[in-house]
């Protein structure tokens, strides 16, 4: 048991050291792509959005506490940088049990980016969204960019110095 | 002692050698990395547990394959993870997929393991949820088509449940039809061949609609079971149909305000394997999932076999960040003749005094205000009755957030909870405190203390203190680390009516969550 922690925990301390270096060292991953349903029922694709701008993906659920505090920071986002080309899509996880409040509570907060439901968490999973909330940016390559887990206070300050590097 | 200081070492030098120039690398387009590790040893029963997911990806093309390598040491033998052995370390989940087409006209094959949901969860639904320790994968094949506004899913796999094994064979299909742009219907149906059996099959069947109207949006779905075993033996051969379900949920919003009513019916409509140590639907709970300490303290795990209630939740955001929360919920067993009474006691006349009682009243009420750009004060009064453990608790908090500046959050969340045994009349009360302090964008810590009070006897006051102290940090982008250490009170994580105890704990944890 003991020598199988030691070895697991040294061969990731050994890749997270390596890789925890430079943020740039590892962005070769392409954006996997999804199918959700928007909240008004349309089928929306990753792939259609790709190519004009980045995307900005942004794992949520009405239950989440710190989710509900980086929204309001992604509509200041989306309101300063869709009209220069950022896509935005807002995924909620909420699962079978919690989705009846997604669309009362996008409407209630009046949203205006787009917002997909995720309920089985097919595309959390596909883009390793370990915990909520979870932000993924994208280049208009298709390559993921930037992911962050969590957010604090201070969390948007980061992401708009890298939208700022992604747009003209 | 050797192990807290094995973590010491460990973090230490993660986080001082992160700091140094190191050579760069690069992933191989299409592939991709996560892994997430969990240790803890707690020191008063002397127990190690280590568990572990690695998943690797990798997309080329239409394709995509997969695998999820999983250690566990030991098992967790309440959950159907890793089968019945004591330790355990296999590639857990592996799949090869196919996507053809666009979003509006397209097809994904999946041949492997799979995750599948159909509608909200009351015939099907196969999912991972790791806080919960729940996965109930299928082994098999899943093919998802969809031409513009029709889309079919239909699938065919083997569960795996405690003892390790994939012996029952689940067949399921699900029709969704978009009619015009504010209707929606949809008919799943999905049958369970059990091991062994080759006429029994346990046959699920639902019919659902989803209106958008002016004001809001409605979702109704009926289903029925049909077992022929169940028809035998606890219906004498009477009823064909041995379990029905019904779940309506009614949404409305105007500028600011928004309603939510939900109501479920849920006679005799579990639907597991064989041996019943899978389930394979989880209809909507009707409950409110809570993410404050000692407001999942007590509390009744979904059962889709025997539940009648409703819950119902209004908002109302009266300024920006400020809002209102006001929400009920009732959630009782079964009457007497319900196919699930009767099938419990074989259809025999009903015993005087078998009456229907309240699993779960819950009430919640919670005002957010928004004082100016740094301060936001929220209160919250939270009431239930449950019948688990035959409390009521009265829970009142109080949680201040207040931003230093732009990157330093101040958080102060004190919570005290009322507790009433019914059945001995005991009361006790419960505190606990939880100060933080986050700094963007990697570094957070926080103290949680509970404090329980019971007078056992008049006069015989018992306290009891837990302390854990907790650190979070974030290694580059793709590596985020908590390390806690101290004590902490036994409690339940609970998720849209899926709960998991955990047992009281006292020692060092460590997680580690990487994604590349």
């Amino acid at each position: 048991m003991k020598h199988l922690v030691i070895a697991c925990m040294v061969l990731f301390a050994t890749a997270t050291i390596i890789f925890a270096q430079d943020p740039a060292a590892l962005t070769g991953r392409k954006a996997p792509d999804f199918k959700l349903e928007d909240i008004d029922g349309n089928i929306v694709g990753l792939k259609s959005s790709l190519g004009k701008g980045p995307v900005l993906i942004s794992f949520w659920a009405t239950w989440c506490k710190p989710c509900m505090e980086e929204m309001v920071e992604i509509q200041k986002i989306y309101d300063e940088f869709n009209p220069k080309g950022l896509t935005l899509f807002a995924v909620s996880t909420d699962n079978e049990k919690s989705a009846a409040k997604v669309k009362p509570l996008v409407k209630s907060k009046k949203y205006t980016f787009t917002v997909l439901l995720d309920p089985n968490s097919d595309a959390a999973r596909k883009y390793y969204a370990q915990a909520i909330p979870f932000t993924a940016l994208i280049d208009k390559n298709g390559t993921i960019v930037y992911t962050h887990m969590g957010y604090k206070k201070g969390d948007e300050i980061t992401l708009r110095k890298k939208l700022n590097a992604l747009l003209p | 002692m050797k192990n807290i200081f094995f973590f010491l070492l460990f973090l230490s030098t993660t986080l001082i050698l992160a700091q140094d120039e190191m050579p760069k690398a690069n992933l191989p387009e299409g592939l991709g990395i996560s892994n997430q590790l969990k240790y803890s040893n707690d020191i008063n029963t002397d127990r190690e547990i280590f568990e572990n997911w690695l998943n690797l990806d990798y997309t080329y093309g239409i394709f995509t394959t997969g695998i999820r390598f999983d250690i566990f040491q030991p098992v967790n033998f309440s959950t159907n993870w890793s089968g019945a052995k004591e330790r355990y370390s296999d590639i857990g989940f592996k799949y090869i997929k196919a996507e053809l087409g666009e979003a509006d006209a397209g097809m994904e094959l999946t041949v492997g393991n799979y995750y599948a949901l159909f509608g909200r969860g009351m015939v099907l639904k196969s999912y991972e949820d790791r806080n919960l320790r729940e996965d109930n994968n299928l082994q098999g094949v899943k093919i998802k088509a969809r031409y513009h506004n029709l889309t079919v899913t239909a699938l065919s796999g083997m569960p795996e449940n405690k003892s390790g094994d994939r012996t029952d064979i689940l067949h399921a299909a699900d029709f969704e039809y978009r009619i015009m742009k504010d209707l929606k219907t949809g008919f799943s149906l999905a049958s369970n061949q059990k091991q062994g059996q080759i006429k029994s099959t346990t046959t699920l069947y639902a019919f659902r609609v989803q209106p958008s109207l002016p004001f809001g949006d409605v979702y109704v779905e009926y289903g029925i079971k049909k077992d022929e075993d169940e028809k035998q033996e606890n219906f004498a051969g009477k009823e064909s149909i041995t379990g029905k379900a019904f779940y309506g949920n009614l949404n409305m919003y105007e500028e600011g305000f928004s309603l939510s009513s939900e109501y479920k019916y849920y006679d005799n409509f579990s639907f597991t394997t064989g041996n019943g140590s899978v389930s394979y639907n989880t209809p909507p709970a009707t409950r409110k999932d809570y993410t404050y300490l000692l407001l999942n303290r007590h509390t009744v795990s979904l059962d889709a076999a025997n539940e009648n209630g409703y819950l119902i939740e209004g908002s109302y955001q009266y300024a920006e960040g400020s809002s209102l929360l006001i929400s009920y919920g009732l959630t009782n067993t079964l009457p007497a003749w319900s196919l699930y009474q009767r099938s419990v006691r074989k259809d025999a006349p009903a015993p005087a005094g078998l009456k229907t009682f309240t699993q779960m009243r819950e009430v919640y009420s919670q005002i957010a205000h928004h004082f100016n750009d740094n301060l936001t004060i929220t209160g919250i009064f939270g009431y239930n009755e449950e019948s688990k453990d035959s409390t009521k608790n009265i829970t009142p908090i109080i949680d201040c957030k207040y931003y230093l500046d732009e990157i330093n959050t101040f958080r102060l969340i004190i919570e005290h909870q009322y507790t009433t045994e019914r059945k001995t009349g005991e009361t006790f009360y419960t505190d606990a405190v939880l100060i933080e302090y986050l700094r963007s964008p990697s570094f957070s810590v926080s103290l949680l203390s509970e404090l329980e009070t019971k007078e056992p006897t008049k006069g015989n006051m018992v306290r009891k203190m837990w302390n854990m102290v907790q650190f979070g940090y974030q290694i580059g982008e793709h590596t985020d680390l908590n390390l806690l250490f101290g004590s902490r009170q036994a409690g339940t994580i609970c998720i849209g009516g899926v709960c998991r105890y955990e047992p009281e704990f006292s020692g060092v944890e460590l997680k580690m969550m990487t994604r590349f």
